[in-house]
């Protein structure tokens, strides 16, 4: 039953809408407004574990990028909200177009440390030799404009805007997969040198896919801006990418339906079950064991077969 | 029977490269495959060596099943492969090379090196020498004997000649037909004129198959006759 | 110029701990081909069995050097037995994951055993040395020392033995190791053993000259890794040349640039050695 969910684009978008809206209506519109975002994040992640086969481990660098992106126009250019957010998709797809002329050239375990390694370097960055701009440990609280109902202070706006900026996001991933471009990158993650003897360019391929996951996971950073009115350093703060990690597995690597299962399973675990848990990271780590030994699948892998 | 291949299939992910493949091999025999690149000749040999799983049939070797089995196991049980592309362990010495060939066989050093200098004389010098810097015809010779070490019943060579000097490729026909009365054989080879020199039986690969078995000796001793079927 | 020789050796102490602890991390990386971030934890479990050892039951820092090596073993033990094991031939990405829960664990172990807050461990020698101008912490000589005692003794050991030699055939050509008919794996496990025990001896030596935290296994986990990366994986004198190298990079730029910068430098390095060469762990 689950699975003709995923044929059917209208049909996806329709189910993730109302379930937000269920949720968010039942529970606290704040809460899910995080809980959205942070779908959005997963996605772009997944573009690249799920759909192109590498595990990136260091993709806060990305969300990082975004919201201080859209923070830092805001903070010192013009508070304008929407062109806020451009600036930090840009500064996420743009900061991916550099990096990943180098990080696209390895693969697995190189891809893997590599991006680690950057994330390192751009939260040391963002902390202390450009402090003047990022406001350093402290961050910087901010203010966006309004425009008559655009209001990013009222939460009920903040909850309709992203969640329709999840469902843009999630027609656009799902029509990226489906379209060749998608089936190339699905046989470049089961065989790339296959891919390669038929004449492709795999390289640009990947590349430019690397792109695009900045830039969705930097638009997710810019939205975390707004909706917190604030950025800091723990929004890039490289001990938190096993969290975008562990949402993609739970969920279900490789499909744009598993990122969102995913990502909400694990926010509802820490935002409502992690005041339960005494050791966090020891569930966290035991959860994460489970989901890579024995459930592969992850949540949705298991659910569409119903 | 001392091995016995039954009806294999053998897949690469969703690519079939062997369909329904049986071969048989009494003691003494020396068999060869021929074919094309690409045709399977590697993957057989690797599949009755222990290094890839049959998708279907299976591998009897001395009466006993051992397909599916560990590598490691099916080395142990007395059949050894020969690798295709010279692949010595170029860190260690020709020596240590030897050394890790005798350990798990139970023989002493000396049996072993004896043993492989037996079949070239000029390995005795080059016993202290890293193998990286054999030649290609010298790495050959230490693996034919590293792979005699441990008295194996069954010995699986790829390609023994490929990418060899004429004189060279001599020697190891001579070590190989030396080597007949001792111990079975099944050799893979692109050399029709190796093949001519050296098989009691060949078959003839195609596409994943056996096209055609040639018992005859005198139509093996004539490669022109089979030529043309690769 | 006094004062870069002094970088310099502290350049070499920083570079002898990364080597002692990456050399297990490579070996696992080169010949398994497995990102192992559990090494983090035995790291981190050496230091605070030293503090438990030495400060807390008030013992020899010897006797807690010895305490950290002894603890080390049986957990390298249960964690190639239970987890690596079941990853070899798998997909790196499970390695990675798998191996950065156990760390995970690990670390919340630490803290509800010992608390969140960071612990000192004194410098057990408490001497300085004056080499003309030039003063240098006795301990910091001893652990130049050690590194490069540990670096001849491993040559030995891959030399001479059986097992090693067997190790570095197998990180060449696993498989032509097995086609002879050796468990190869059990050699690797024998290796992985060493290694970890080695990481716990790089905590040992790194508790006094910084603090102990339970998140301490993450920072040296990424360092180790760009160790593995420029010295090449599974690559033995690569990795003793990368970590003195990456120690010298990270000893300069404290001293020359900014002192909060080091880490990072070291990063960028690695970044521009795979720029130059892009290296894949074996499949």
């Amino acid at each position: 039953m689950f699975s003709k969910v995923e044929k059917y684009p209208a049909l996806t978008l329709a189910l993730i809408a109302v379930s937000f809206l269920i949720f968010g209506y039942s529970t606290s519109l704040p809460k899910i407004t995080d809980f959205i975002i942070f779908c959005i994040f997963v996605i772009g992640f997944d573009l690249l574990y799920g759909h192109m086969g590498q595990l990136s481990f260091g993709h806060m660098l990305y969300l990082g990028a975004g919201a201080y992106g859209c923070g830092m126009f805001a903070y010192h250019v013009y508070p304008d909200p929407f062109l806020s957010l451009l600036v930090g998709v840009l500064v996420g797809a743009g900061l991916a177009a550099i990096l990943g002329l180098v990080v696209v050239k390895t693969s697995h375990a190189a891809f893997a440390l590599l991006n680690l390694a950057l994330n390192e370097v751009g939260a040391y960055l963002v902390l202390s030799p450009l402090h003047t701009w990022t406001g350093g440990e402290d961050g910087l609280s901010l203010f966006f404009k309004s425009y008559g109902f655009i209001n990013f202070s009222d939460r009920t706006f903040r909850f309709y805007f992203c969640l329709a900026a999840l469902l843009l996001v999630v027609l656009l991933v799902v029509r990226l997969v489906r379209s060749p471009y998608g089936i190339l990158l699905k046989s470049i993650k089961e065989n790339e040198t296959r891919v390669k003897f038929l004449g492709y360019n795999t390289y640009m391929y990947k590349y430019v896919t690397f792109i695009i996951s900045g830039a969705i996971v930097g638009f997710s950073g810019a939205l975390t801006s707004l909706n917190l009115a604030y950025c800091n350093t723990s929004l890039m703060a490289p001990s938190r990418n096993v969290e975008v990690i562990f949402a993609a597995l739970m969920g279900g690597a490789g499909s744009v339906l598993g990122a969102v299962v995913g990502g909400t399973a694990f926010m509802t675990i820490s935002n409502y079950l992690a005041s339960y848990i005494v050791r966090w990271e020891m569930f966290l780590g035991v959860a994460l064991l489970a989901f890579a030994f024995w459930f592969r699948k992850g949540i949705w892998g298991y659910a569409r077969k119903l | 029977m001392l091995l016995s291949v039954d009806n294999l299939d053998v897949r690469y992910g969703h690519a079939q490269v062997l369909h329904d493949v049986s071969m048989h091999l009494n003691q003494g025999e020396l068999v060869c495959v021929v074919g094309r690149n690409g045709a399977g000749k590697t993957t057989l040999l690797k599949t009755i060596g222990g290094f890839m799983k049959p998708a279907a049939g299976s591998v009897n070797f001395q009466g006993k099943r051992i397909d599916g089995q560990p590598l490691e196991q099916v080395a142990l049980s007395g059949l050894k492969y020969v690798y295709q592309d010279k692949r010595v362990f170029g860190e260690l010495t020709v020596r240590e090379n030897i050394e890790l060939a005798a350990y798990p066989s139970h023989e002493s050093l000396d049996q072993a090196i004896a043993k492989v200098v037996a079949i070239h004389p000029k390995m005795q010098k080059l016993l202290d020498a890293k193998a990286k810097g054999l030649s290609g015809g010298e790495r050959q010779i230490l693996l034919i004997g590293r792979a005699l070490i441990g008295d194996p019943k069954l010995l699986l060579i790829d390609e023994p000649t490929e990418g060899l000097a004429a004189i060279i490729i001599g020697e190891i026909i001579n070590i190989l037909a030396a080597m007949k009365s001792k111990i079975t054989m099944v050799v893979v080879e692109q050399n029709l004129a190796t093949v001519s020199r050296l098989a009691d039986r060949v078959y003839v690969m195609k596409e994943g198959v056996f096209s055609r078995e040639i018992t005859d000796p005198e139509i093996i001793a004539n490669p022109a006759a089979y030529e043309d079927e690769l | 110029m006094i004062n870069f020789i002094q970088s310099i050796l502290y350049g070499l102490t920083i570079g002898g701990i990364l080597y002692i602890i990456s050399i297990g991390l490579s070996l696992t990386f080169g010949a398994m081909g497995i990102v192992n971030f559990a090494h983090g934890l035995i790291y981190a479990v050496g230091a605070y069995a030293l503090y438990s050892v030495a400060t807390l039951l008030g013992a020899n820092f010897l006797v807690g050097a010895l305490a950290a090596v002894a603890v080390s073993i049986p957990l390298a033990y249960l964690i190639e037995r239970f987890i690596i094991r079941r990853l070899y031939g798998q997909s790196i990405d499970y390695a990675i994951i798998a191996t950065y829960a156990v760390l995970l664990i690990g670390a919340d172990a630490l803290k509800w055993f010992f608390g969140a807050s960071p612990l000192p461990i004194s410098d057990p020698v408490g001497e300085l040395w004056y080499f003309g101008g030039l003063q240098m912490p006795a301990f910091r000589v001893i652990i130049i020392a050690l590194s490069v005692l540990v670096f001849l003794g491993l040559s030995l050991f891959f030399k001479k033995t059986l097992v090693g030699k067997i190790v570095v055939a197998g990180l060449q050509d696993r498989e032509a190791v097995r086609s002879l008919g050796i468990k190869v794996e059990r050699y690797f496990a024998i290796v992985f053993v060493i290694g970890s025990a080695l990481a716990a001896l790089g905590g040992v030596l790194y508790a006094p000259l910084s603090t102990l935290d339970p998140y301490m296994g993450f920072e040296i986990i990424i360092l180790c890794f760009a160790v593995v990366i420029v010295g090449g994986m599974g690559n033995l004198r690569g990795t003793a040349i990368a970590a003195f190298t990456l120690g010298m990079v990270h000893s300069l730029t404290a001293a020359y640039l900014v002192s909060s910068a080091a880490d990072a430098m070291v990063y960028v390095v690695m970044a521009v050695v795979l720029i130059f060469r892009p290296i894949d762990a074996p499949a």
